[in-house]
C-alpha cells in the first residue's frame, strides 16, 4: 500500500462525519477508530513457492456513550449509506446497557502534552519492495538455512511478510491521534531427523519496521539452523534444582505474569496478586523494567495510548520495586485513582555486562532455557508453571539439550531470585530484554 | 455485478448487543438441498454461477489444478458484566471473500471485503500470480452437495431481541453470589456469532451454510482467610438461545463456584514423572493436543510430524479408538461441511490401536490419493483452509473409573486442562492442570492446582494402559484451536483414562525436597 497523500485528510472527514451523525443520533459522547492495512505473505518450502498472498484490509470501530451507558461496534464497510445505519443500531445498543457511572471518555485535560517526536514507524523504502525483492529475500534465507542443515535436513520453510498502515481516532470531546507504518517480517523453520520418529522443528524469525534494520539474510537462514541443531537429542533429566539462563528473546514468556496483574482491571477485580505491592520490594535489586515509548523505530513505539494519554517514560519496576501500575481511564475511575496509562509501549530491562557464554563458565550445572511450551500464570495467585527446551551446561561445557521439563514457582519468589542480567537484549521485539539468570529453580523431569 | 443492497447491509448491522434481530429469516439447513432458494449471497449480495465462474476463471487464467471461492458474511456480538451490571456490549461485521488458487501443494490467496466484481477479480489475478502456464478450464455447471445439519436452529433463533438477553447474565451474577459467601467478583459475558459462508469451486461445488455459536461463560473470584482464588466455567456451541436455559445456568455458576472454592485447600504435588489419570471430558484437550495435531495431514505430507512414518501401524493398546467427527450435534466443532465444500463426516483416526488415517484438506487428500475427510477448515475468508480437527474423542474402554484410579497407585487426578501446546516434530506437548486430585493408594485425596504435565504424544498414546466406560464430550464453546495463526473452534472427549506415565511440573521433588 502505498500512502495516500490524502488519506489521513480522508480519514479526517469520515470520523467527523461519524461523530457528527453519532451525536444527532443522541450519543452524549463517542470515539472513532479508522484503519487500513496491506499486507503480502510470501513463502517457501523446499525450494519452491508454498504460499503467495496478499490483500488490503480496513475497518472502522466505533464506541458511543449515551446517559453512562456503552457500546462498541466494527465493519468493514465505509459507505456513508450503510454507515448511518450502522450508528443507529450501535446507539440502540447502548440504550439498552445497565447504567455505569464509570463508562464515560477520558476528561480532555488528559489529553494534553503529547510529544511531535518522530518515532520513524513508516519506512520511506518500503514502496521499492517488490515482488521479486520479496522472493528473492525468501530464497536467500532458506539457501543459507539449506545449506547449513546438511544431510539431517527434512524440511525447511522460508517466507517474508510486511504490512503497511495508517490508523486514525478522534473523540467527540477533542482528541485526535494517527499514525502510520510498516513492518518487515522475514525467516525461516527447519525439520531434522533426530533419533526415532522425532522430527525437531526449530525456527528463527526476525520482524523490523524498517528493511534496511534486517540482519544480514544469510545470517538469519544459518540461525534458523542452528535453533533446529539446539534441539536434536533433547531429553528430560532427574528433577533438580539449579541455576537456569532464561535467553533474552523468551525472557518475556516469563515476565509478562507480572504485566497483568499491574492492570487497573486485575486490580479492582481483585484479581491481581500485586494490588497491595505498590512502592514495596517483590523481586531482586536487578530487576528493573522501563516503559519506553519514545524509540526510533520501536515495534511498541507510540505517542498517545488507548485513552488518548500522552506516552510517556516511566519506570514500571525500579530495582525490585513495583513503581507504577498500568492504569486506564475505566478503571482509574472505579478505583478512584489518578490514571497512569493502561497499555504498554516498549519494555526494557537495562542489560548488564557479561556475555551468557562469560555467565555460564561461572554458573558449574546450569540450564539455557531456549524455549516454551504450554503453560499458565495466575494473576490472581502468583503463580506459574511453565514447560521448557533448552541447554544443560556445566563449568561452561554442553552437557546435552533438554526437553520435556518444567519450571514452576510464584512470582514473589522467583524474581528474588534474579542473580544476574545479561548483556544482550533483544532488539526485535517490543519486549527488549536481556538474558536473565537466577539461581535455585526446580526444574522438573524424570 | 450488484453492488451490496443498501438496505440488506444495514439490515446486516443492525444485530443489537448480541440480537439477531434485523436479519432476513434464516431457516437452518434449507441451502443444503438442491432448492435455488438457498441461494443466501445470490438474494444478498448479487453473487449468481455466472460472475462465480468468472472469479474462477480469472484465478485459472495462468493454470493451476483448482481454484476456489469462499464468500463470508458473520455478525458477532458480545455481551459482558461486571459489578452486577450488564455494562458493555461489543460488536462485529465480517464480511469478505477469499480467493485461493491450487498447484499441487503451493497456494495463490488473495481477498478482499469488497464484493465487487472489479475488487474481486483482482483478488482472483492476485491468487493467479502462483502460475504462469495456460489456463485451467472451469466447471460449466455447479452441484449443491447433500449435507447434514449438525446444529439446527430454531425459526426465530434471529429474532431474539438483545434485551431479552440481558436477564441471562443478572440471572448468572446473582446465581453465584448466592452459592457462596465467600464470592467477592462474579464476571460473566455471552458471546454468540451468526456466520453465513459460500463455498464455489473450480470443479463444480456450491455450497452454502449458516454456522450458529455461542458461549456463556462466568469466571468467579473468592476471598477466604486473606487469600484469593479465581476460576471459571462456560457452555455452549453451535446452538440458538433456547439452549440457555435455567438448568444450564445452574451448572455453570455451580462448576464456576465449587471449582474456585476447591482451589483453597489445592497443594502442589511432587514434581517428576509419576501415574496420570486423565478425568472424562475436558480433559480431551490433551488427546487433541497431544496427538491430534500429529494426525493432520499437511504436517504428515511435508514428513515434519512425529506420525509421518506410522501410518497401517500400531500406535496405542487394542482397547484405543480415536475418531475426529463433524456429525455431533451442536459441538463447537461440528460442520455441515468444510470451507472447501465437503459434506461434514465421522473419521477414524486409530481403529483397535492402529493409526487408520490422518486429517485431510484437498491437497493433502490428492497427496495421499485418498478422499478429503472434510476437515479444510480456516478463520474466515483472510486464510486458506488448511486441516484441522472438529470434534476430537476417544471411545470408551472396558473399566469403570474407580478401577482406573485404583490402578493408578500414587499420582495425580486431572479435572480440568488449559493452555495446551505441542510440538509436532518432536510430539512432546505440555499442559496446565488448574485443578485436579492427588492419587494416594488408588483413592482420590487432597485437590491440586495450578501445575504443567509433560510428555511426548506417541508415547503417551502407547502410555494409556486403562480406558474406563464413561466417555464425556466437552460441552463448552469457549474452545479455539489455534494453528499457523488462525483460530477454529473445536471441542474434544474423553474417557477416565490410565496414562502410565507422564511428568509434572511443580516446585516439590518426590521424596519431600523443595
Amino acid at each position: 500500500m502505498s500512502y495516500k497523500k490524502d488519506q489521513q485528510q480522508e480519514f479526517r472527514e469520515l470520523a467527523n462525519w461519524v461523530i457528527d451523525q453519532t451525536k444527532q443520533a443522541g450519543a452524549n459522547d463517542c470515539k472513532v477508530s479508522i484503519s487500513k492495512r496491506r499486507s503480502v505473505e510470501i513463502n517457501y518450502r523446499d525450494r519452491k513457492p508454498e504460499v503467495i498472498k496478499e490483500a488490503t484490509t480496513q475497518g472502522l470501530y466505533l464506541e458511543v456513550f449515551i446517559n453512562k451507558r456503552f457500546a462498541g461496534k466494527s465493519t468493514p464497510d465505509f459507505r456513508k449509506s450503510t454507515l448511518s445505519g450502522f450508528i443507529s443500531d450501535l446507539i440502540e445498543n447502548a440504550k439498552i446497557m445497565e447504567e455505569d457511572p464509570f463508562r464515560t471518555l477520558p476528561d480532555p485535560k488528559y489529553y494534553a502534552g503529547r510529544s511531535e517526536k518522530d518515532l520513524q514507524l513508516a519506512d520511506p523504502d518500503f514502496q521499492q519492495l517488490t515482488p521479486e525483492n520479496r522472493h528473492a529475500m525468501v530464497k536467500a534465507v532458506e539457501n543459507a538455512c539449506l545449506e547449513k542443515g546438511g544431510d539431517k535436513v527434512i524440511s525447511v520453510e522460508a517466507g517474508e511478510s510486511d504490512d503497511t498502515y495508517e490508523d486514525f481516532v478522534k473523540t467527540s470531546n477533542g482528541f485526535e491521534g494517527s499514525s502510520r507504518g510498516t513492518y518487515c517480517n522475514i525467516g525461516a523453520s527447519m525439520t531434522l531427523q533426530d533419533e526415532g520418529d522425532r522430527r525437531p522443528n526449530g525456527y528463527h524469525y526476525i520482524t523490523c519496521r524498517y528493511r534496511s534494520d534486517l540482519p544480514s539474510l544469510q545470517e538469519v537462514g544459518i540461525e534458523a539452523a542452528n535453533r533446529t541443531f539446539d534441539l536434536m537429542g533433547g531429553k528430560k533429566i532427574a528433577t533438580e534444582t539449579l541455576p537456569v539462563i532464561l535467553e533474552n528473546r523468551g525472557a518475556a514468556r516469563v515476565l509478562s505474569g507480572l504485566l497483568n496483574p499491574m492492570s487497573g482491571g486485575s486490580i479492582q477485580q481483585k484479581r491481581s496478586f500485586l494490588a497491595d505491592k505498590k512502592g514495596q520490594q517483590f523481586g531482586s535489586k536487578l530487576l528493573t523494567v522501563q516503559d519506553d515509548p519514545f524509540l526510533p523505530r520501536g515495534l511498541g513505539s507510540k505517542l498517545y495510548d488507548d485513552d488518548g494519554f500522552p506516552a510517556r517514560k516511566r519506570d514500571l519496576i525500579l530495582e525490585g520495586s513495583l513503581n507504577e501500575f498500568l492504569i486506564d481511564w475505566y478503571y482509574s475511575q472505579k478505583l478512584g485513582w489518578e490514571p497512569t496509562s493502561g497499555s504498554i509501549s516498549n519494555l526494557i530491562i537495562p542489560p548488564g555486562t557479561r556475555s551468557v557464554d562469560e555467565i555460564i563458565k561461572d554458573l558449574g550445572r546450569c540450564i539455557l532455557i531456549t524455549g516454551y511450551i504450554g503453560g499458565n500464570s495466575n494473576s490472581t495467585t502468583g503463580d506459574f508453571s511453565l514447560g521448557i527446551i533448552g541447554k544443560l551446561y556445566d563449568k561452561g561445557q554442553f552437557v546435552q539439550n533438554v526437553a520435556e521439563m518444567n519450571i514452576a514457582d510464584n512470582h514473589l519468589n522467583f524474581w528474588n531470585k534474579l542473580v544476574e542480567v545479561g548483556n544482550d537484549p533483544w532488539i526485535y521485539s517490543q519486549a527488549r530484554f536481556p538474558s536473565l539468570v537466577f539461581d535455585g529453580i526446580v526444574v522438573s523431569g524424570i | 455485478m450488484k453492488p451490496i443492497p443498501r438496505r440488506k447491509f444495514i439490515r446486516g448491522t443492525a444485530m443489537a448487543g448480541g440480537a439477531l434481530l434485523l436479519l432476513p429469516e434464516l431457516k437452518a439447513g434449507m441451502w443444503l438441498t438442491d432448492q435455488p432458494s438457498g441461494n443466501y449471497f445470490l438474494k444478498e449480495f448479487g453473487i449468481d454461477e455466472t460472475l462465480c465462474h468468472k472469479l474462477l476463471a480469472k484465478a485459472l487464467s495462468k493454470g493451476g489444478d483448482f481454484a476456489d471461492l469462499y464468500f463470508e458474511f458473520t455478525v458477532s456480538n458480545y455481551l459482558g458484566l461486571e459489578d452486577g451490571k450488564v455494562n458493555q456490549s461489543y460488536g462485529d461485521i465480517s464480511l469478505g471473500v477469499g480467493i485461493r488458487t491450487v498447484k499441487g501443494d503451493q497456494i495463490g490467496y488473495g481477498y478482499t471485503q469488497e464484493l465487487t466484481e472489479e475488487s474481486m477479480l483482482s483478488a482472483a489475478a492476485t491468487a493467479s500470480t502462483l502460475c504462469d502456464m495456460n489456463a485451467t478450464p472451469v466447471s460449466d455447471s455447479f452441484t449443491r452437495p447433500k449435507a447434514g445439519n449438525y446444529y439446527p436452529v430454531a425459526p426465530d433463533f434471529n429474532g431474539i431481541p438483545a434485551k431479552a438477553k440481558l436477564p441471562l447474565l443478572q440471572a448468572m451474577n446473582q446465581k453465584c453470589f448466592a452459592l457462596s459467601t465467600e464470592i467477592a467478583k462474579v464476571n460473566a459475558g455471552f458471546s454468540n456469532s451468526v456466520k453465513r459462508v459460500m463455498i464455489v469451486t473450480s470443479d463444480g461445488i456450491m455450497a452454502e451454510d449458516l454456522i450458529p455459536s455461542g458461549y456463556l461463560y462466568t469466571s468467579v473470584v473468592a476471598e477466604r482467610n486473606g487469600k484469593r482464588e479465581q476460576s471459571g466455567w462456560n457452555l455452549g456451541g453451535r446452538r440458538d438461545f433456547s439452549y440457555y436455559t435455567d438448568a444450564v445456568l445452574n451448572e455453570i455458576a455451580d462448576k464456576a463456584v465449587n471449582n474456585t472454592l476447591k482451589l483453597f485447600d489445592a497443594i502442589q504435588p511432587p514434581a517428576g514423572e509419576i501415574p496420570v489419570v486423565l478425568g472424562p471430558g475436558v480433559t480431551g484437550i490433551l488427546l487433541h493436543e497431544a496427538i491430534g495435531h500429529g494426525m493432520e495431514a499437511d504436517f504428515n505430507r511435508k514428513n515434519i510430524s512425529t506420525y509421518s512414518s506410522m501410518l497401517g501401524k500400531k500406535v496405542a493398546e487394542p482397547f484405543v479408538t480415536i475418531v475426529d467427527d463433524a456429525t455431533n450435534m451442536n459441538l463447537a466443532g461440528s460442520l455441515n461441511i468444510d470451507d472447501e465444500g465437503i459434506p461434514g463426516k465421522r473419521t477414524v483416526l486409530v481403529e483397535n490401536g492402529i493409526l487408520t488415517s490422518y486429517i485431510h484438506d484437498r491437497i493433502s487428500a490428492k497427496h495421499y490419493g485418498v478422499e478429503p475427510t472434510g476437515n479444510g477448515r480456516r478463520q474466515d475468508f483472510q486464510n486458506y483452509p488448511i486441516p484441522r480437527m472438529r470434534n476430537t474423542y476417544m471411545l470408551g474402554g472396558p473399566a469403570t473409573p474407580e478401577d482406573v484410579i485404583k490402578q493408578a497407585g500414587n499420582g495425580i487426578y486431572v479435572e480440568n486442562v488449559s493452555n495446551g501446546q505441542v510440538k509436532i516434530g518432536e510430539g512432546d506437548f505440555a499442559f496446565y492442570v488448574s485443578q485436579g486430585r492427588l492419587i494416594e493408594n488408588g483413592k482420590l485425596t487432597s485437590p491440586i492446582k495450578d501445575v504443567n504435565i509433560m510428555g511426548n504424544g506417541p508415547k503417551m498414546l502407547a502410555n494409556i494402559t486403562m480406558a474406563s466406560n464413561d466417555l464425556e464430550m466437552y460441552h463448552g464453546g469457549a474452545g479455539q484451536c489455534g494453528k499457523n495463526g488462525q483460530g477454529v473452534p473445536v471441542s474434544f472427549g474423553l474417557p477416565t483414562c490410565l496414562v502410565k506415565s507422564l511428568t509434572v511440573g511443580g516446585t516439590q521433588q518426590k521424596g519431600g525436597q523443595s
